[in-house]
C-alpha cells in the first residue's frame, strides 16, 4: 500500500512540474474565482452566490478534468512520457492518480472559496458529503469527455485548441453560472442533456438550490455520459500493448 | 547457466498494411550487453517496443526474463526500464527533481531515491547542473538526465533506444562507461544505436536488423573477423594510375574506400597512385564495414 501511494506522490510530483514552475497561473486562476465571487454577489446576491458555490465544486471538478488531466494524458501520449511509464511498474491507475494528485492545487484554488463561501452564508456543511463526490464523479465525466476526443485526434498536437474551446462551451453557454429555471420549461428537458447542466442540477439538489428539473432526468443525463465517455475511452486508451 | 534475459520468436509487427517488424527471431542471456543495429525503418524501435510491452506482436511472441509480453506484462514491467528513442525529461524539472521522483514513481523510498539521484547525477557528470531547471540544460543534458533515470532503476532488464544519439565525444563515453558498469554487476542491456564504433566498443553481441528481419547475431569481434578484408584505404578520387579497378569499394563523392585482404594489398594499392599524398586514411576494418556488407551484400 505504502509502495503505491509513493508511486502515485512520484508520478504527481513529475505531472506538476509545470504547475510549480507556472505560479501566475495559479495567481490569474485564484483572481478569476474571487473576481467571479464579487461580480455574482454584487448582481444576484445570496442566491447566486450559491449557485456559484455548487459550481466552483462540480464544475470546479469537470473543468479540471476536461482541460487540465486530458491535456496531461493527451500530451504524455505525444512526448513519450506514457511510453516511459508503460515500461514501468507504475500502473495506469497509479498514473491516473498521479496525474489529479498533481493538479490538486488547482482544483483546491475552486473548492476552498466554495468552503469559504459556504461559511459566508451559514449553510449546513453536510451537504459537502454528497458535493463532494459528485465534483470527482465531474472530473473523471470531464477527463473521459475530453480523452474520447484527443485520443481520435489524427494530429493530436494542439490538444488546447480543442479542449479550451469545448471547455467554454460547456461552461459559459448553458445553464450553470445562471439557473436552469431562466430558460423556458419546454426547453430544459433538451438542456439537461449537456453534462455540465445535469451535473449542476444534481449539485443544487444536493445543496438545497431551486432546481429547474426533474432531478432523475439529470441522473440520468450524467450517468449516460459517464458511461459513453468510458466507453469512448475505454476503446482508444490502452496502456501497453497497442 | 543463465536464462534468457529476453527473447523473440518469429516476431512480427504491422501497422495496417506496413510491417514494422516482419520476422525476427533472436534471444539474449542475463547479464550481456546486446546492440540492436540497423538501418532506419529496419524495425530496432518496434522492436523494443514489444519487448517492453508498449507494443503487442501482431505475429510470433516475446519473452522477457522467461515471461511473455502479452500474457504476463504487469510482471515484466516490474522488472524493467526502459527510454524511448527522442525521449526528453519533464523541462520543469531539474536534473536530481527527475530523477528522484522518477525513482519515487518506481516504488523507491523518498529517503532511498533522493540518495540514488544524488549518486547518479555525479556518476553522470551533472553535479554542475544538478539545481538548473530542464530548460536551462542543452539537449545532450538532458538526454544524459533520462538515461541515468532509467540506469538508476535497479531494473533486471533496461531498454536503450538510442541513449548517446546527438552526445558529444566526452558524454558518450560517460554512457559507455556506466553501462557497462551496470552490465558487469548482472545488468542486462538492450541498446539501439546509429553508431557502430559505439556498438563495436561495448557490445557483448551485436543483433543486426534489416527490413524487419534479424541478418546475424554475433559478438563485435567475430563480426569482423568474419569480413574477407582485413583493411579500408580512403582516397581522393581520381588519384590512381590508368588501369585501377576494384568491386570492394564504396563511392563516397570524391573520395574513395578500397578495402584489401591484407597490408601487401595495401602496399599495392598506394603504389598504383599517381600521388601518394592523396591518401585520406589507411584504417582496419571495423563493424562499420561489416554492417555495409551486410546490408548491401557486400
Amino acid at each position: 500500500m505504502m509502495e503505491k501511494v509513493r508511486q502515485i506522490l512520484g508520478v504527481a510530483a513529475i505531472e506538476s512540474a509545470w504547475v510549480r514552475r507556472q505560479p501566475l497561473w495559479i495567481f490569474q486562476s485564484l483572481v478569476f474565482v474571487i473576481g467571479l465571487i464579487m461580480t455574482l454577489f454584487a448582481w444576484g446576491g445570496e442566491a447566486a452566490l450559491k449557485n456559484l458555490m455548487v459550481a466552483y465544486l462540480v464544475i470546479g471538478g469537470w473543468s479540471i478534468g476536461l482541460n487540465t488531466i486530458g491535456q496531461i494524458i493527451g500530451w504524455g501520449r505525444i512526448n513519450l512520457t506514457y511510453e516511459f511509464f508503460v515500461a514501468s511498474p507504475v500502473t495506469l491507475p497509479i498514473y491516473f492518480a498521479g496525474v489529479v494528485v498533481g493538479i490538486m492545487p488547482y482544483l483546491l484554488i475552486q473548492v476552498v472559496p466554495a468552503f469559504v463561501i459556504a461559511a459566508i452564508l451559514n449553510v449546513n456543511f453536510s451537504m459537502f458529503a454528497l458535493l463532494l463526490p459528485l465534483s470527482a464523479t465531474s472530473l473523471l465525466i470531464g477527463t473521459f469527455t475530453s480523452l474520447s476526443i484527443i485520443l481520435r485526434l489524427k494530429n493530436p498536437t494542439n490538444i488546447s485548441a480543442i479542449t479550451n474551446p469545448l471547455l467554454t462551451f460547456f461552461t459559459f453557454l448553458p445553464p450553470v453560472y445562471y439557473p436552469l429555471t431562466a430558460l423556458p420549461s419546454m426547453i430544459r428537458p433538451i438542456v439537461i442533456a449537456i453534462p455540465t447542466v445535469s451535473l449542476m442540477e444534481v449539485g443544487r439538489w444536493s445543496a438545497g438550490v431551486p432546481i429547474g428539473c426533474d432531478l432523475t432526468l439529470s441522473l440520468t443525463s450524467f450517468a449516460s455520459w459517464l458511461i459513453l465517455t468510458i466507453a469512448l475511452v475505454v476503446k482508444k486508451l490502452k496502456w501497453g500493448l497497442e | 547457466m543463465m536464462g534468457y534475459a529476453f527473447a523473440t520468436f518469429e516476431l512480427g509487427k504491422n501497422y495496417g498494411k506496413a510491417w514494422g517488424l516482419k520476422d525476427a527471431t533472436f534471444h539474449v542471456e542475463q547479464g550481456r550487453l546486446a546492440v540492436l543495429v540497423g538501418p532506419n525503418g529496419a524495425g530496432k524501435t518496434t522492436t523494443v517496443k514489444m519487448l517492453v510491452t508498449v507494443l503487442k506482436p501482431s505475429k510470433g511472441r516475446a519473452e522477457v526474463l522467461g515471461m511473455d509480453v502479452v500474457k504476463d506484462c504487469k510482471r515484466i514491467r516490474k522488472r524493467i526500464a526502459y527510454f524511448p528513442q527522442g525521449f526528453m525529461m519533464n523541462l520543469n524539472l531539474t536534473p536530481e527533481g527527475y530523477i528522484k521522483w522518477n525513482l519515487m514513481a518506481r516504488g523507491f523510498p523518498l529517503s532511498e531515491a533522493k540518495l540514488k539521484a544524488d549518486e547518479w547525477v555525479k556518476l553522470m557528470g551533472l553535479q554542475y547542473c544538478r539545481n538548473r531547471a530542464g530548460w536551462t540544460l542543452s539537449g545532450g543534458e538532458r538526454r544524459k538526465v533520462v538515461v541515468a533515470t532509467a540506469l538508476a532503476s535497479d531494473a533486471d532488464v533496461i531498454f536503450l533506444d538510442e541513449p548517446t544519439a546527438g552526445l558529444d565525444v566526452e558524454s558518450r563515453h560517460v554512457v559507455w562507461r556506466l553501462v557497462r558498469d551496470i552490465v558487469a554487476k548482472g545488468t542486462t542491456i538492450l541498446l539501439t544505436t546509429h553508431d557502430m564504433k559505439e556498438a563495436e566498443m561495448i557490445a557483448d553481441e551485436v543483433i543486426v536488423i534489416n527490413e524487419g528481419k534479424v541478418l546475424i547475431k554475433d559478438a563485435p569481434q567475430n563480426l569482423i573477423k568474419s569480413l574477407s578484408h582485413r583493411y579500408k584505404v580512403a582516397v581522393k578520387k581520381g588519384s590512381f594510375k590508368s588501369g585501377f579497378s576494384s568491386i570492394y569499394s564504396i563511392d563516397l563523392g570524391d573520395r574513395l574506400i578500397i578495402y584489401a585482404n591484407d597490408s601487401r594489398e595495401v602496399e599495392g594499392l598506394i603504389s598504383r597512385l599517381n600521388d601518394p599524398s592523396s591518401i585520406i586514411s589507411i584504417d582496419s576494418v571495423g563493424l562499420e564495414d561489416v554492417y555495409l556488407h551486410l546490408i548491401h551484400g557486400g
